[in-house]
Parts: C-alpha cells; structure tokens; sequence
C-alpha cells in the first residue's frame, strides 16, 4: 500500500530523513518509534503533505501513485488521514461543519454521492457513539477550548467518519489519561481491516498495549535504524534508545 | 463648491419640489450643504475616506419608479423602496410604512430632523439628505408592542441617480422590533446611496437593526445611522458591508439615560478594489451605560477597509462600561485595513477596553483542514466563515441565519478574480 524509499527530506538546508525505507502492506499496523528529535514527525508530515519540507532525493508509493506530487486534499481523498500531534483550533467553525464538508469533499472524490443532513448526522452519531463521544463535540468550535485529550479524541473521531485507508497517528497517545488512551486505541482498533493499514508514530510502548503492531521500527538521527515484531517495543521499554543510537547522545531511558 | 457641481445639486433639487411638502426647511438644508460641500480628507473623521469621486458624476435625483424585480424572500414583513421610493408594500402591514406618505404625522413632525443636528461631523451629508430625500421608511412601534421582523429592501437601478433615502424609527416605551435594511443595486451601475436613518429609542425600548449593504460594484453608500436611546433601552446594530465601490456608514448613538446600551458589531469583506469604511461614534452621556462593538474585516485583492470607532465616557457616566473589539485579516499583500478604536474618558469609576488586531489566515490552519480532504479554496472559505462568525453573535437570537447564509457564503467566496 506504502512504499516508501529512500526518502531524505530537509528543512531549508538542514536534512531530517536521511534514507528512510519503509513497506506498509494493506492490513498492516506500523509502529515508528524513537527519540525526540529523530524525524518521526517530520516523516508524518511529509506523508501527509504539509507545506516547508524539501523531500532532497527517494520517491513515496501509495496505492500505485507517487503520493508526494499530490496536494494535501487530493492525499485525504485518496485515503490518506493524519491524526496531528497538536491539532489546530479553529475558532467559528463548528465540528459538525468540519466533518460534514471534510466528508463530502472525500465521497465526491470517490465519485459517491454527498450526504444530506440527515444521513450525515446519522453516520456521524454511530461513530460517536463507537467512541464513547457526546453528541454536544459536534457543536463545539472545532478544538477550540478542548482538553489535550479532547483534542486527540476529536482526531480520532475525525478519522472515523473519514474511513482512511492509511490512517497516520502521529503521537496521538503523548499526553494521554487511561481513559483516553483507550478511546483512541478503540477508534484504531475498530478502523482495522484488510484493506487498510494504520502507521502509529509514538514515543512510548504504552499504546501499544492496546493496539498490537506487526511491525515496529525505531527512528534514529533520520533513518529507521532497527525494525522488529511487537517485541522490540517491548525491548525499548526495557533498555530505552541509547543502545540503537550510538552516535547521539541520547540515552533516555522510558 | 464649484458653481458646476452646486448647479447639479440645485437641479437636484427643482426636478423634485413639485412633488415634495414643505419646501422651506429643505431649502435651508440645500444651501448648507452648499455652503460647506462634501467632507473632505482634511476633516479627521474623513481622512482616510475621499469623496472626491462624488464630485465628478453628473448625479440627478432619480426619475425611474420601476418595480423591483428581484425574486429574493424575505422572512418577515416587506416594504420595498426602487430608486429611492417605495414601490410595494403590503398594506396590512403594522407599524411601518412611506414616510413621505405620512410626512404630516405627529411623529414625523416631532423627531424628523431632530438627532442630525447633534452630528459634529458629516453633517453635510445629512444636509443634502434632508434636502432631497424622496421616501423611506417610518416605522412607529407603539409601547409595549413585539412583533415580527421587517425587511427594508433597497434597490438601484438608474444610472447616475442620487438616492437620498430617510428612515424615522421611533419605538415607543417597552416596544421591541427587529428591522432589516437590504441595499443593493446593479452591478456595474453608477449610483451613489446617501440614507439618512434616525432612531429614537423609548425606555426600556429594544431595537435589533441588521444592515446588510451589498451595493452594485460601481456604487457609492454614505449611509448615517443617529441613535438616541432613553433609560434602559437597548439597540443592537449588526452591520454587514460586503458591496459597493466606496461604502461609508457612520453610526453615532447617544446614550442619554441611565441603563441605556448598545451593541454595534459588524462585519466588512473589502475585496478586489472596494473601499468599506466604518465609523462608530459612540457618547455615554449617563451612570451605568453600555457599549460593546465586535467587529470582523477581510480585505483582499486591492481592497481597503477602515474601522474608527470613538467612544466617549462624559463625566458622570459613572459605572459606564465600554468594551471595543477589532480583528482584521489580510488576504493579500495589496489590501490595507486601517483600525482605530479610540477610547476617551472623561468619567471615574468605569470599565473599558478595546483589542485591534491585524493579521492573516493561518497556514496551518489551512493544511489542518487540506489534510482532511478540503480543497483550498473551501478551505479559505471555512476558515473565513469562522472568523466572520464572532461577529454575528447577534444573529443568534434573531431566526435570520438561514436567510443570511447564502449572503455570507457568496461574499466570503473570495477566489482569484476577486482578490485580483
């Protein structure tokens, strides 16, 4: 589904990814993980399509097209979603309003009719309803005022209603309660299927309890410097980054 | 004022006595306005707002009384005014009719005229407006009444034609009243829009007057607006000035008694090369006063939005409370947005503020809502409804939001040949 190959992206002149390799088949969960300042999230920006990055060399594959020659909106009707690591507010536009035209934008893409008002609320409150949401989150400004876990549930409601095949979460779990955590895991867990496949960027294995991965990959000074089963994670829990990255100097320890 | 110019005025003026009462009083008005003509930039009040191109049109008073064409529904009560006089309304309907039709009214004859005098400045305006209106709206809300909105529906259709239109709006005590005011006209059509609206609020009286002025591309607006409010009452004013060549409102109220507030929001979108200019002038004149103003501009292309707003705390205004708010955005590197909110206090024992803000429409606010599928373009435009909403809180309370939407939408749909 993903085919990502070596891939070097700077910012102005200073290069973040420096070779990146990564294959996401369809049905797949994929954890990226390593230490602050690896490329982690520049490697979900980049996939996602924002603006200010300079891909320097390597080519990005998605189902069949170069992704990186596609704008941000053609990436999320194509069925590419990211989940922000610090998701915008926007003041006067009600959620509602966000995931109604953000969905007809995409089912128009997929040459589907738009929903009308009625079927869209329907379809909306099932999601809610599977992530444990209140129907009052429709009507409020978008992120405006929401805690930092309301933030990352509104993501994950997003990317429900949207239906992505690759859904990018990008920390999604950082600053998380238990609760929360779940929530997104749940909204994850109940996106899975064949056809679709799921890229969790993250800082901590603790996610990862609730979500299994077939594959982790740690990240490290630009490039995926292990690759591993569900067990590596573990691992790095136990021993932190410092072993898998021994040019730098960070030793932190989980 | 050159003999040319003043000669338009007066012919102005001699194609209209026929039809017009009172020849006197308007007389007296014409030769002031022709003794100080228009404002000029050299005034404070007008210096970011030129009316040199006034001078240059060959304007008469309109001749042409066709019927309004337009299909659009209004949800309320309307009377419609073509070329500056009213050309249908419904006969039943309560309260509101021709002012010219009932110039003789008790009314008319005790507040007509009565607050323009108070201007200090602009006045000339007023003038030309008192000397050659033809018709407008006089709507008489009796005490205690409540009622449906009223819909003003203001259309242009004659080249070159001056529409001096002038509203009475008198509402008795306790009375509470919801007036719309359209303006609109032909696009590309030369006309220039001069109404004159005075407003008397009786105590404990509430008014929310929505103005919406989409106004031909080719057309000049100098609208005022004077308020004079009694003890307790209330006028929330929504302004919405998404039209026209060169709009101009100037608003002036009068808190004259205790308890008195007013709110005056507003929205402007000055895109391609409009020029939208909105003066507040606000006087807190007794105790425990109120005034709120929360207004929202867009410029893009070359386009060019003013806000002055000056609020005046007198002395003995105690406990008076003010409170300005001004946000604008830039859609372009041509656009200009000139904001100045000016607070002068003369009282003790008050409470006010304002915030000013220019600025742009955040990048990453447009890729947060591009990565969810949103075209740029309806990206813009969501974002620009967001922020045009902050300043329609008054909308809420007045069941005109469906009616508005479509307005909203057209004049936030800023694409390229409109930011050019």
């Amino acid at each position: 589904m993903l085919h990502i190959e070596n891939l070097h992206v700077a910012i102005g002149d200073k290069p973040i990814l420096t070779g990146i390799d990564l294959d996401v088949k369809a049905g797949e969960v994929h954890a990226i993980m390593g230490p602050n300042g690896s490329g982690k999230s520049t490697l979900a920006q980049v996939l996602a399509g924002r603006e200010g990055y300079t891909v320097t060399e390597g080519s990005v594959r998605y189902l069949g097209q170069d992704l990186l020659a596609l704008e941000p909106e053609q990436r999320a009707r194509a069925g590419v979603f990211l989940a922000f690591q610090y998701p915008l507010e926007i003041p006067g536009v009600a959620n509602v309003q966000l995931l109604r035209t953000a969905l007809n934008s995409v089912r128009l893409a997929r040459g589907e009719p738009e929903f009308d008002a009625m079927d869209f609320l329907d379809t909306v409150k099932s999601k809610l309803a599977l992530l444990g949401m209140d129907e009052s989150f429709l009507y409020r400004a978008v992120n405006e005022g929401f805690s930092g876990g309301e933030k990352k549930r509104n993501e994950i409601l997003q990317m429900a209603v949207l239906e992505p095949r690759l859904a990018i979460l990008d920390e999604t779990d950082s600053g998380l309660d238990i609760d929360a955590l779940k929530t997104v895991a749940h909204g994850v867990n109940a996106l899975k299927h064949p056809e679709r496949a799921v890229i969790l960027v993250t800082h901590y294995q603790r996610l990862l309890d609730y979500i299994v991965p077939d594959q982790v990959h740690v990240l490290a000074g630009g490039r995926i410097v292990r690759s591993g089963d569900a067990r590596l994670a573990l691992e790095l829990e136990d021993r932190g980054y410092g072993w898998l990255t021994p040019d730098t100097q960070e030793g932190t320890r989980l | 004022m050159n003999a040319l110019t003043a000669s338009r005025y007066r012919q102005a003026f001699d194609s209209i006595r026929e039809r017009v009462g009172r020849i006197g009083p308007r007389h007296q008005a014409l030769e002031r306005f022709l003794a100080s003509g228009l404002p000029t930039t050299r005034e404070e009040d007008w210096k970011y707002t030129s009316l040199d191109n006034l001078e240059r049109v060959d304007w008469h008073a309109p001749v042409q009384r066709t019927k309004d064409v337009s299909t659009e529904g209004y949800p309320g009560a309307v009377l419609k005014f073509s070329n500056g006089r009213m050309t249908d309304s419904n006969s039943q309907m309560l309260h509101a009719r021709s002012l010219a039709a009932h110039a003789d009214a008790a009314v008319v004859t005790r507040y007509q005229g009565q607050l323009i005098g108070t201007l200090s400045s602009g006045a000339a305006l007023a003038e030309i407006n008192s000397a050659l209106w033809q018709d407008g709206l006089l709507l008489h809300v009796p005490a205690g009444w409540k009622g449906s909105p009223w819909f003003a529906v203001h259309g242009a259709s004659e080249a070159d034609a001056m529409l001096h239109v002038r509203n009475l709006i008198v509402l008795e005590a306790g009375a509470e009243a919801l007036l719309v005011e359209h303006y609109r006209g032909a696009p590309d059509l030369p006309y220039w829009s001069n109404p004159v609206t005075e407003i008397v609020l009786g105590e404990g009286a509430w008014l929310t007057h929505l103005k919406l002025t989409e106004e031909g591309t080719a057309a000049t607006h100098t609208g005022l607006t004077v308020v004079q409010q009694a003890r307790h009452s209330r006028y929330h004013a929504l302004s919405i000035n998404v039209g026209g060549r060169l709009v101009r409102h100037d608003t002036w109220v009068n808190l004259d008694e205790a308890g008195a507030e007013c709110q005056l929001d507003g929205l402007f979108v000055a895109d391609a090369r409009r020029h939208l200019d909105q003066h507040l002038h606000v006087n807190h004149a007794a105790p425990h006063t109120i005034s709120r103003q929360t207004w929202r501009g867009i410029a893009a292309g070359r386009g060019r939005g003013v806000f002055d707003a000056r609020v005046v705390v007198q002395p003995g205004a105690l406990k008076a409370d003010a409170q300005q708010s001004s946000r604008n955005l830039l859609l372009s590197p041509q656009a200009e947005i000139d904001v100045k909110p000016q607070l002068e206090i003369y009282a003790d024992d008050v409470k006010c503020g304002h915030g000013a803000t220019v600025g742009q429409l955040d990048e990453a606010q447009v890729f947060y809502l591009r990565s969810r599928g949103i075209g740029a373009e309806a990206a813009h435009a969501l974002l620009l409804r967001g922020f045009a909403e902050e300043a329609l809180g008054l909308l809420k309370h007045t069941g005109l939001t469906d009616w508005l939407e479509p307005h909203l939408a057209n004049a936030l749909r800023l694409n390229k040949e409109r930011t050019a």
